[in-house]
């Protein structure tokens, strides 16, 4: 189905949460304050790596309107965080590793009073060395970061004897390619307020993807018990993966408990950029290749990811970028590797597509590169080498059986878009400026969902009838745009008939909702769907039971709808929700929790549910100024049914435009361990000027009929495959392999005619 | 901050007209816009983002005209009329609110005010804007989110619906 309104009749609907964005109503995290709140403010470090020697805040202590000078002797637990390993300082104490490693935090009564304590802290500093490249640091003379070393962590996947593979190859590529550090730019930078109760706890409100994890760190943190912390999370103005990990709730939960006052922080854009996390850059290594009829007989690819000073999810998201470098592609010989690598450079984290993006850059630019040098159309080459249904996952792995790989295929194969490739061959458009070229290039993805085997990845949620009879939905997870609230009001009215006023849905807040695992890896609006499978006839059939007993009906005879209970054939109200919540009886509320379903596999990381999808886009190179445009892009995604169309389309167009940003626009420089852009003006990320292209969505809903996992994720795949269709449409117009990303505009550049020597 | 700069004596008074009441504000005369909107005033409808004037997330009407609010002064607005998004919203819903909502011109809401505030400077004062002069208009307000394609679909709807507007209000001259 071709994704759109008007093919979406009646299921496209408003939003939940549209009013109060559109009206500026919505009271965002960082929108909140109280009355004799204080101003956090973070000093950060002015080395990328150095030793600290001293630290002395007196003099900004006794500067009138400062309420604390807080250092890493008044962290009272654990002075670290980190997701999945926690070595990230909370406040340094004698090594700063990146330009926004924390040294002290500060409480005033206004902004400029903090920021002039800031400015008042003495620190001496030893400076080191700065270990800026990934390769280098792997090399034994190169400075330590971490006791264990420089490598975080190292992958390796291996499948027959791939030097003997490439021996029996007719056609061999090899090609290295390079992905930049690109940033979330979410438009609401990290920020909060944090209050101190008179009972002791401390309310956190700052936005994260999941507060569970963040109550469980600050708890050790501060040193206190988890139920002495409650996190208000949503709604966030955008994370895209980047505020998974702690950002300013460390700093804002030690001042509020150090003042007993509340402490508002926001940070600015600079702070934020030197903060904030940032798409892993890679450098993937291939060589592939394959028999004469081009049969794919050997595969080789190393990984360097620089993953900055600390942790995060460096190791995972390694895990996956080697899961999807080998992709949806059947080798006979296989041999990965990959390594990720701490340095003095920015922070590197967890980021829509999660490593999946840099891998599909380079794996689907191998797969152009040899079909051309076979002479095939690229996509034919594709169908030729691509998985089968019952072939197992890239590791080997057990995985759930669709035919979404075929269906995506296909789609592409038979797009207009696609079509128009082949006659642009041999056409040339005779219209255009002669230093104007179009080509059409296309990409293939299956994208895992889920955390993958090994990593606790827990899913539920809860359904009760209200004592004033709205029916609510309490789920743990977060609304940062991607349409939670849409999707799971769209479920409820769908699979229940109930009506969007019957319904009140509770996400966000630790004290109220169960852990449902994290928003995250596409795997929400999947969890939700799942929750309520399980839900429904238990919630359903003790609201049916309670009404019989009310109107003295049997059950068989009523039925759930909108308002309240029904006659079974009948569209009269028998009793409304309100009325049955006053029903004498015990209140109603079923509860469910279980996992992301994962495959029979020991191999850390690797997925059970994939999402499929292909990507064909049309580009303009203007080969004076070197700058490629996208006319038009054509999105073939097999994840299953649609919960919310009107989300679903905004999902890959949204993604869709952030890989736009990666292939053509976006990197975060960076100068010896310190950022060269620091706000909106130098790091450039897509306008509306280049977003005016058509673009077309066509959803395959079709799963086999004993699939009971139902919808798939469709928060990162809209993102994956566009940057190596861009290159594959470059390739088309001007016969330059692109092979590092942004393009650069130079690459593109040619000598003019006119100005060409005879 | 405006309480700090009159604890310090700051002799500084803003008169000016936000969302059609009368305001007048003891602050410093370089006190930015956003920050009287949102610190002083509560009007956190407008959004902070880069500071800079470059993501349009603070956009405010003065006098009619889309400024970021990041960058004006406090003197600078004296006498002006200035409206944020909840002044756009003062009557309730408006038609270009109404077409974000229902073509989905946003997904996590930030830059949204900014954004509306933008189409309604571009539509009152160019009522059939064309493709360019949409861009162009808008190119000064960031979305990470939607990747545009809701921003267009909704602008086209406001565009439209204005067209309806006023074919009404000719129709109701004439009667
Ligand atoms: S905050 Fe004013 S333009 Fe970005
Ligand atoms: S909707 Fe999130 S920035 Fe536009």
């Amino acid at each position: 189905m071709l994704l759109n309104r008007a093919s979406s009749g009646e299921r496209w609907r408003i939003r939940p949460d549209g009013p109060d964005k559109v009206t500026g109503g919505l009271a965002y995290l960082t929108d909140m304050s109280v009355d004799h709140m204080l101003y956090g403010l973070v000093l950060r470090s002015e080395h990328p790596h150095a030793r600290i020697k001293s630290i002395h805040t007196d003099r900004a202590k006794q500067l009138k309107g400062v309420h604390a000078v807080l250092t890493y002797l008044d962290v009272p637990g654990l002075n670290a965080f980190g997701i999945a390993h926690p070595d990230q300082p909370v406040l340094c104490e004698e090594r700063v590793r990146y330009v926004g490693d924390a040294l002290a935090a500060i409480a005033a009564d206004s902004l400029a009073v903090a920021q002039l304590a800031a400015g008042l802290i003495e620190i001496e500093y030893e400076v080191l060395e700065v270990v800026d490249d990934p390769e280098r640091a792997l090399l034994p003379d190169s400075q330590q970061l971490h006791p264990k070393g420089n490598a975080l962590h190292r992958t390796a996947f291996c499948r027959g004897d791939v030097e003997a593979g490439f021996k029996q190859c007719i056609h061999i590529i090899e090609d290295i390619y390079y992905t930049p550090r690109q940033m979330h730019t979410y438009m609401e930078t990290e920020g909060g307020l944090f209050v101190p109760g008179e009972d002791g706890r401390l309310t956190v409100y700052s936005p994260t993807q999941h507060g569970f994890m963040d109550r469980m760190q600050l708890a050790r943190i501060l040193a206190v018990p988890q139920a002495g912390i409650r996190i208000v999370s949503s709604p966030i103005g955008g994370s895209f993966g980047g505020k998974d990990e702690l950002n300013v709730q460390p700093y804002g939960a030690l001042l509020a408990i150090h003042t007993g006052k509340p402490i508002k922080m926001h940070n600015s854009r600079w702070e934020s950029v030197r903060a904030g996390l940032k798409r892993h850059p890679m450098k993937i290594a291939m060589k592939t290749g394959t028999d004469a009829a081009g049969r794919l007989l050997a595969h080789q690819v190393s990984i360097l990811s620089d993953t900055g000073p600390y942790s995060t999810l460096g190791a995972e998201v390694l895990n996956f970028a080697t899961e999807h470098v080998i992709g949806p592609y059947r080798y006979l010989h296989l041999d990965v590797n990959g390594v990720s690598v701490f340095t003095n450079n920015g922070m590197s984290g967890e980021f829509r597509g999660f490593g999946g993006n840099q891998a599909v850059f380079a794996l689907e630019g191998q797969m152009d590169r040899l079909a051309e040098k076979l002479g095939m159309d690229p996509w034919t080459f594709r169908k030729l080498n691509m998985r089968a249904v019952d072939d197992l996952g890239p590791f080997d792995q057990p995985i759930v059986m669709t035919h979404g790989a075929d269906h995506v295929w296909a789609a592409v194969a038979g797009c207009p878009l696609w079509q128009e490739r082949n006659r642009l061959e041999t056409t040339m458009d005779e219209k255009a400026e002669p230093w104007i070229k179009t080509g059409i290039g296309a990409a293939f993805t299956m994208h895992g969902a889920g955390l993958g085997v090994g990593i606790p990845d827990p899913a539920g949620g809860r359904l009760k009838l209200a004592e004033d009879g709205k029916i609510e939905a309490v789920f743990g997870y977060e609304e940062f745009g991607q349409g939670l609230l849409a999707a799971l009001e769209q479920m409820l009215i769908e699979q229940f008939d109930f009506a969007s006023e019957d319904i009140r849905m509770i996400i966000g807040d630790t004290d109220i909702v169960p852990d449902s695992g994290s928003t995250t890896a596409s795997r929400a609006t999947a969890m939700m769907w799942k929750s309520l499978q399980r839900l429904k006839k238990p919630f359903s059939d003790q609201l049916l039971q309670r009404a019989a007993a009310s109107v003295d009906r049997p059950v068989e005879q009523l039925r759930l709808g909108k308002g309240g209970i029904k006659g079974a054939d009948g569209d009269e109200l028998l009793l409304t929700y309100k009325e049955l919540a006053a029903a004498a009886g015990t209140p109603i509320i079923c509860e469910t929790s279980f996992s992301f379903p994962t495959s029979s596999t020991s191999r850390v990381g690797a997925h059970f549910m994939y999402t499929y999808s292909a990507v064909v886009v049309k580009v303009e190179v203007n080969t004076l100024t070197g700058r490629a445009k996208v006319l038009q892009q054509y999105h073939a995604v097999a994840a299953g049914p649609v919960v919310n169309p009107q989300g679903y389309l905004g999902q890959i167009e949204g993604g869709s435009s952030m890989a736009l940003g990666f292939a053509l626009l976006e990197e975060s420089v960076m100068d010896k361990g310190h950022y060269i852009a620091r706000n909106l003006d130098t790091y450039l990320v897509p306008t509306i000027e280049d977003q005016r292209g058509l673009i077309e969505v066509e959803a395959i809903e079709h799963l086999p009929e004993e699939d009971d996992y139902g919808p798939r994720g469709v928060g990162e795949v809209g993102s994956v495959t566009v940057a190596p269709a861009i290159a594959a449409a470059i390739r088309q117009a001007c016969g330059k392999w692109v092979t590092k990303l942004p393009v650069e505009p130079s690459l593109l550049q040619e000598m003019p005619f006119f100005l060409r020597k005879g | 901050m405006s309480n700090k700069a009159v604890e310090e004596g700051v002799p500084y008074s803003l008169h000016c007209f936000i969302n059609e009441g009368e305001e007048s504000i003891k602050t410093a005369p370089s006190t930015r816009l956003l920050t009287i909107l949102r610190d002083e005033l509560k009007l956190t409808g407008t959004k902070r983002s880069c500071d800079i004037g470059r993501c349009g997330a603070c956009m405010v009407l003065i006098d009619g005209k889309a400024v970021n609010s990041c960058l004006a002064m406090a003197y600078q607005c004296s006498g002006k009329h200035i409206t944020s998004i909840e002044g756009v919203a003062l009557q309730g819903i408006d038609y270009i609110q109404q077409a974000f909502l229902e073509e989905g011109g946003f997904q996590c809401g930030y830059c949204t005010p900014g954004m509306i505030v933008s189409v309604k400077a571009l539509l009152d004062d160019n009522s059939e804007p064309t493709d360019d002069e949409i861009a162009e208009a808008l190119s000064g307000n960031i979305c990470r989110c939607t990747g545009y394609g809701g921003i267009w679909r909704a602008v086209k709807q406001a565009v439209e619906r204005k067209r309806q507007l006023l074919a009404m209000e000719q129709k109701e001259e004439l009667i």
